[in-house]
């Protein structure tokens, strides 16, 4: 594994990532050690910091070896990356969701339907998928502020709890979609650095099996 | 021009359509010798040089490589409202050509050619969208030979453009599907998995081979790829178990062609096998590689087996062949500041009020002695900085040598002269 650089996450991910690497053995990473620097040498390897929407950037481009990254990133990056493991921490859901008393909300399609997203991708593959002609509005955040003030007749967000859904009225519709955060690698550095790259994908898929084992074995 | 600042000249049209790039002298040079050095290859082995339009019908286009990614194409609009393309790459058009115009062969067909292609990009993606592109096409041979062939050509035109230390991972269209297809799956299913494996997206493979009936051997090839790499010993492991012919059958051609390729000086610190190559399915029927090298994040070329085009042509011939991009073996070149390759200044002469003639006649001689040579267009009393060689109001030449400066006549000159800039290699390329 040494000598691969990684992208990792800032915001919700990266605790996760970190958490994940250490438990794998691949790095003893810790959140904090990106406070004054933001590309890490870390147990022969490096890491940087990026923001979520950059990881496949730096990974495509070769900047990176590999990355990890929110699913629902990969949704929205056209982004030419190999989607390696599942990582299965960082869950949510991509959901539609309407207003309380809305047909929609009682399982009624409207013939016609707008919906505000920050993932248009996702939502024009869903729709297409389900065979809805959707007018996709795109905003970039506050999407719960849609439907209240007529902008659109429903939602497609992600969602980790469903809080911030009821907090605005909005219930959920559909489950369009689920996210978890994912390995991700460069085209040619899972040729040129199979070795290294094979290992990394092993250890992190070993420690996530690892979790699932001992969270079966508690419940 | 005292302190001239970007914001001088604002509002005078100097911008650049994004995605395009200047080459400028230094890189410019670089970048043909490269493309040379892959065109001298490719004819000293028999390809005959083809050119073809940039742009073609977009119907023409659409026949070729990655039909869904059309969008990705520059189109516009004939004066008889035909649509037409800029290509995105050139087998296409070599495919027409050959169905056209050299449908009398002889065959097997070799040609190449070297050519920009254009992709409408995406902006702001960090990616070009004007490419030069050489590659090689063998036309009407089904025999293995004729890819061991392409995979040599193109494994030498890198190694004879200063690309040492190439890795080549070769692979076989036929295997994956095959071994699919012989997996006992359902129809949705392995349509399900060959889309996840052409969105390199294992997690999804995962997700849809989950629950299904598949067998154990399949199954773990499946789940191991893209491990399914390594040398000739990685044919025999994944023999193992299987049942279905397809799959078998292009395992024993990689194996076939791995012999083929000793024998071309290929052995396995250069080739490895990647039966996990995800490639376009639709396009490539047989054997397909791609060239990498580890300074840069992407293939620096890549071929195969294309059974099917010429026959959407109305001229159905097995073919082979291969692409690399000059572009990208240039990133690759200068990644690696192998200096090499410094752009030859040419030898500056000066002269003395009343020695134009001379210094015109000196240029001459240099120059038939295969010199680069940049004469001076103004007199000068005294030699300035960066000038080589200087005429003086008597007729004499003064020329540098290391750091003292001689005397002579012009031929003493042209002797020294041709001596100290090693010119005999120089020569020796131009073919004199």
């Amino acid at each position: 594994m040494s000598g691969l650089r990684l992208a990792l996450p800032n915001g919700t991910l990266l605790q996760g990532a970190c958490d994940l690497l250490r438990e794998a053995g691949v790095a003893s990473l810790q959140p904090g050690m990106f406070d004054e620097t933001l590309l890490v040498h870390e147990s022969g390897m490096q890491f940087v910091k990026t923001r979520p929407t950059d990881v496949p950037v730096y990974v495509e481009m070769g900047a990176c070896d590999g990355g990890v990254v929110g699913k629902d990133i990969l949704w929205e990056a056209a982004r030419d990356c190999y989607e390696l493991v599942d990582l299965r921490f960082g869950g949510c859901r991509l959901v539609l969701a309407a207003p309380e008393e809305s047909l929609l909300a009682r399982g009624q399609w409207p013939p016609s339907l707008r919906v505000a997203t920050k993932y248009p991708q996702a939502a024009r593959q869903f729709f297409d998928r389900i065979g809805v002609a959707a007018e996709l509005i795109k905003l970039h955040g506050s999407i719960e502020l849609a439907p209240a003030t007529g902008l659109a007749d429903a939602v497609l967000d992600i969602t980790a709890s469903g809080r911030t859904l009821r907090a605005n009225r909005l219930v959920e519709v559909v489950e369009a979609g689920r996210s978890t955060a994912r390995l991700i690698a460069n085209q040619a550095s899972i040729k040129t650095r199979a070795t290294e790259i094979d290992e990394l994908a092993t250890a992190l898929r070993r420690a996530v099996e690892a979790r699932g084992t001992a969270a079966r074995g508690a419940a | 021009m005292d302190n001239a600042s970007p914001v001088d000249g604002a509002g005078a049209p100097r911008g650049r359509a994004g995605g395009f790039s200047d080459w400028l002298p230094g890189p410019a040079a670089r970048r043909r010798a490269v493309s040379d050095a892959f065109l001298d290859t490719f004819e000293g082995w028999g390809y005959g040089l083809l050119a073809t339009p940039v742009v073609e019908p977009l119907d023409t286009v659409a026949a070729g490589i990655g039909a869904g990614r059309q969008t990705s194409l520059f189109r516009f609009m004939d004066a008889d409202g035909s649509l037409l393309a800029l290509v995105g790459e050139r087998t296409v058009s070599v495919a027409r050509v050959v169905a056209t115009q050299l449908r009398d062969g002889p065959f097997p067909l070799r040609l190449c050619y070297s050519g920009p292609v254009l992709r409408n990009q995406a902006l702001l993606g960090g990616r070009r969208r004007e490419t030069l592109q050489a590659g090689c096409e063998l036309i009407g041979s089904d025999a293995l030979g004729a890819d061991a062939e392409c995979v040599a050509l193109a494994a030498h035109a890198l190694e004879n453009a200063g690309l040492t230390g190439v890795q080549i991972d070769v692979g076989h269209a036929d295997f994956l599907p095959g071994l699919l297809e012989g997996a006992g799956l359902d129809d949705a299913t392995r349509e399900r998995v060959l889309q996840a494996l052409q969105d390199r997206d294992l997690v999804a493979v995962e997700a849809a081979l989950e629950g299904t009936e598949v067998g154990d051997a399949e199954r773990s090839l499946l789940l191991r790829f893209p491990a399914l790499r390594g040398g000739r010993e990685i044919l025999d492991v994944a023999a193992t178990g299987l049942r279905a012919e397809r799959p078998l059958r292009a395992l024993d051609e990689l194996r076939r062609l791995w012999e083929l390729l000793a024998a071309h000086g290929l052995n396995g610190g250069a080739i490895h096998l990647d039966l996990g190559a995800v490639r376009d399915w639709d396009y490539y029927t047989g054997p397909t590689f791609e060239l990498f090298t580890r300074d840069l994040g992407f293939p620096l070329g890549s071929g195969g087996r294309y059974d099917q085009l010429l026959a959407r042509f109305g001229f159905p011939l097995p073919a082979t062949g291969f692409v690399i991009s000059v572009d990208r073996c240039c990133d690759a070149l200068m990644r690696r500041a192998d200096p090499g390759f410094a752009a030859q200044a040419p030898l500056r002469i000066g002269y003395a009020e009343g020695q134009a003639h001379g210094a015109i006649v000196l240029a001459r001689r240099l120059r038939d002695r295969g010199l680069s040579v940049a004469a001076d267009l103004e007199p000068s009393a005294e030699p300035g900085a960066g000038v080589h060689v200087h005429i003086d109001t008597n007729a004499f030449l003064h020329w540098r040598h290391g750091a003292t400066w001689c005397k002579g006549g012009m031929d003493d000159a042209v002797e020294a002269l041709f001596r100290a800039a090693g010119a005999p290699a120089l020569l020796e390329r131009r073919g004199a």
